[in-house]
């Protein structure tokens, strides 16, 4: 059985309808893209998934089953045990997501204390070993810093570590490379990949770089306009699709040694 | 490689050194040595921080070397003051990264892409709707955006607009600095052949900066890449992939994740990051990361050194020297 069934849902804003006939499968251990441009509403379906649509966003049709129970009626108390458990997410900039006035340690054991009955001192332990776990170099350094004297890549890889405390089953990354170096892109990416092999994570990530997600990925959604315009194993994806969208958004993508304008 | 009557512009021994708070220096560019050619493209690659724009904003007056000299039209750029400043910088203009911050948003697109003419006196008030209709289509927009603002616009059609801005006093060089970084690949591409197209019409000299190898080579003649400071290496666009040799560009080339790759293939990051640059290692700035790391490569900083027509690399491994 699927660990995620996200099944022919709508999602509207108000009255704005912005996603429409979503359909996507998920398997344990699996990983899948979903790429688009922006404005597509990819980021809309992996917020749907976790409850955190913004500002008036409601799916209005259709279901959303993980692991066997709808995610569409929580209520809250049932939402903080999943979110961050069972399911976490990574943001674009993950140190946005910290409180700028408090330190990462902080931040990271009130996350722990969530989710455990243990004291401020064990849950900074715990965050501490769960860095050095996830390879970030001098933990208790990172422990004792704000978000803001942290490069991008490396409050990335602290977001990273953040979500996979509890080693969820599912990990969604929305654009979780965007903003960061070619090098240090690549390191994200290796981590990810780590955590597939290791803790058999189904991951989906959502991104607009298509290199990324086809390295990635075993499938391949295309998104447009708030629909999915194709979906796939990533050899159909890329080599083998009959979708004309899909073939000019590959044609698009720069790639070493292709093709040059000059 | 290229012909050196081509050359239009240099830069020698350009160094910019901000002071910080600490009393210490902070080096942007050390010892910087490019030529821009005559209707070609420059592409200068880096990661963040490693001093690529700074760079590139010398060439637009938008900061000074504290050494070294830019020379252009025979004449050093960097000393221009008053009159001959204003009468060179419409010789070299600027596209910039986000066109959605570099518009005046009060502004409609017909004053916008007029601004720089009036400013020069080359048009009258009253032929200004024609001239924009005529820069809008070299940008193929239809003419009626004029009447626009800039935020009814897409990221793509912005971008069009800003480089229909940075022509209209039709310059020899354009700087552009990560013009295309905001957009869609989709929208990417087709920025890319209209700068291309208009490159080749015009004859227009481009400093291009991007941090993605792949996508660069697909449009530059020349591509220079810099790490903390400096010019490590310098190749021909079209042969990257195969002359390219300075551990760090390897690096960067390996960090590219591009469809056609194979995907059973190891990605193997750059160890860490880039060390601050208010703590530059004496001797190659890359050591801390290089695998080929040696003894000489702490103590003795390595010089760019000609191995193959049109590249340059500095690395001990290369270039005359016993390897490291």
């Amino acid at each position: 059985m699927a660990l995620l069934d996200i099944k022919d849902i709508d999602v509207s804003y108000g009255k704005q309808l912005t996603v429409k006939d979503c359909s996507i499968e998920l398997g344990e251990g699996r990983i899948c893209s979903v790429v688009g441009e922006s404005g597509s509403g990819k980021t809309t379906v992996i917020r749907a998934v976790l409850g955190l649509l913004p500002g008036g966003g409601k799916v209005t049709k259709g279901d959303i089953v993980y692991d066997g129970r709808s995610l569409l009626n929580l209520n809250k108390k049932e939402w903080r045990a999943l979110r961050g458990h069972d399911i976490s997410m990574i943001f674009q900039d993950s140190g946005a997501m910290m409180n700028q006035t408090r330190l990462i340690g902080a931040s990271f054991a009130e996350c722990i204390r969530t989710h455990e009955n243990t004291s401020k001192a064990d849950a900074w332990k715990k965050g501490a070993e769960m860095l050095s776990r996830m390879r970030l170099p001098d933990p208790e350094r990172i422990m004792h810093s704000y978000p803001f004297q942290l490069s991008g890549g490396m409050r990335q890889r602290v977001g990273i570590a953040m979500g996979m405390t509890y080693q969820p089953k599912l990990l969604l990354a929305d654009e979780p490379t965007s903003a960061l170096d070619v090098t240090t892109q690549a390191q994200i990416v290796r981590q990810m990949m780590t955590l597939r092999d290791e803790y058999g994570t189904s991951i989906i990530i959502v991104t607009h770089d298509i290199g990324v997600a086809a390295y990635m990925a075993d499938h391949v959604v295309v998104m447009k306009d708030g629909r999915i315009e194709d979906q796939g194993d990533r050899d159909h994806i890329l080599n083998h699709s009959e979708n004309e969208y899909t073939r000019r958004l590959i044609a698009a993508v720069p790639s070493l040694g292709g093709k040059r304008y000059v | 490689m290229f012909d050196e009557s081509e050359v239009l512009l240099e830069a020698r021994h350009v160094t910019r050194r901000f002071p910080t708070n600490s009393g210490r220096e902070l080096v942007a560019c050390n010892d910087v040595n490019l030529k821009l050619y005559r209707g070609r493209t420059l592409g200068l690659v880096g990661e963040s921080g490693c001093g690529k724009s700074t760079f590139m904003r010398f060439l637009v007056w938008l900061d000074k070397p504290t050494e070294g000299e830019i020379i252009y039209k025979g004449r050093d750029i960097t000393k221009l003051k008053g009159e001959e400043l204003h009468e060179m910088r419409q010789h070299i203009q600027m596209v910039f990264q986000d066109p959605s911050t570099s518009f005046n948003p009060k502004m409609k697109i017909r004053d916008i892409v007029c601004e720089p003419l009036l400013n020069y006196h080359r048009i009258r008030h009253s032929e200004k709707d024609r001239k924009a209709r005529e820069l809008l289509q070299m940008v193929e927009l239809p003419g009626d955006f004029a009447d626009r603002y800039p935020h009814n616009m897409s990221g793509g059609q912005r971008q069009r607009v800003a480089i229909a801005r940075a022509l209209a006093l039709e310059p020899e060089i354009i700087v552009m600095d990560e013009a295309t970084s905001a957009l869609d690949v989709s929208v990417q591409e087709t920025i890319i052949q209209l700068i291309t197209k208009l490159q080749r019409e015009k004859n227009i000299t481009i400093g291009f900066i991007c941090h993605n190898l792949g996508f660069i080579q697909s449009f530059s003649h020349q591509i220079a890449v810099m790490y903390l400071g400096n010019i490590v290496e310098v190749m021909p666009g079209d042969q990257l992939s195969k002359v390219c040799c300075h551990p760090y560009s390897r690096a960067l080339l390996n960090a590219v994740f591009d469809t056609k790759m194979d995907f059973s293939r190891k990605i193997e990051p750059i160890k860490g990051e880039p060390p601050s640059p208010l703590d530059v290692p004496a001797g190659c700035p890359f050591q801390d990361r290089c695998e080929y790391c040696g003894d000489r490569c702490r103590h003795e900083k390595p010089r760019l050194t000609e191995i193959g027509p049109g590249h340059e690399v500095a690395c001990h491994r290369y270039g005359g020297g016993e390897g490291a």
